[in-house]
């Protein structure tokens, strides 16, 4: 009906297509970052209650 | 819902986390009372004279009992009126032996002040109408500095005063 073509047929090499879908994202890199963020957020907050209680 | 094995970790860590800092804060508020300075204790800030720790004898530092004391602060533009000596000039300076129990209550009578003791817990803010009180032991001897951090006009950096805590 469309003028547009389909997604199949616009792909050059549709050669991975269907496999992606299955697979699981790579969130090491997410992992890491959000682990580094919270042991900084934890180590700021614990200092200053450090800071805090012997002062 | 799926959610990925990494997920499943960073929601637990950041969910317990959040647990953790509710629980401290809980304590804090709960069981040992921690409380703003300023906890709705009001005052006629064009009469303050007429409440018993603003007169003018009651300012500056009073002997409450055995090694407890109690500082009236009376912050106005540009200055902390600590009351005066026996030469009748105006405290500079407060000396408080090390150890001793003092509670700091503190108004002003124009705009909004503040009263921090540099390098102790001690910090607040003071707001007309409003008396702020904060009960502390001081532990380190040395000589501290009382500042005022709250903008309150173009003389704001001349209003300070000092704190030495000494060995008794
Ligand atoms: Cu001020």
């Amino acid at each position: 009906m469309s003028n547009q073509p389909s997604v199949k047929q616009s792909s050059a090499h549709g050669v991975n297509e269907s496999k992606q879908t299955d697979e699981e994202p790579n969130l090491k890199g997410t992992f890491a970052s959000v682990m580094i963020l919270g042991a900084f957020i934890i180590v700021s907050w614990i200092s200053v209650f450090i800071l805090y209680m012997y002062r | 819902m799926h959610l990925h094995k990494y997920e499943k970790i960073w929601l637990t860590f950041g969910i317990g986390s959040l647990l953790v800092f509710l629980i401290v804060l809980g304590i804090g508020a709960f069981y040992q009372g921690t409380q703003p300075p300023s906890c709705l204790v009001t005052i006629d800030p064009q009469n303050v004279q007429a409440h018993e720790s603003f007169k003018e004898e009651s300012l500056g530092l009073q002997k409450v009992g055995e090694n407890e004391y109690v500082v009236n602060v009376l912050a106005s533009a540009f200055q902390y009126n600590l009351g005066k000596d026996d030469k009748g000039s105006p405290v500079r300076t407060i000396r408080i032996p090390k150890g001793a129990n003092v509670t700091f209550q503190a108004t002003t009578t124009d705009v909004v002040h503040g009263f921090q003791i540099a390098g102790t817990n001690v910090n607040m803010m003071l707001e007309p109408g409003y008396i702020s009180d904060f009960e502390t032991t001081l532990d380190n001897p040395g000589e501290y500095t009382i500042l005022c951090n709250e903008y309150c006009g173009i003389g704001q950096h001349t209003m300070s005063a000092v704190l030495e805590v000494y060995e008794p």
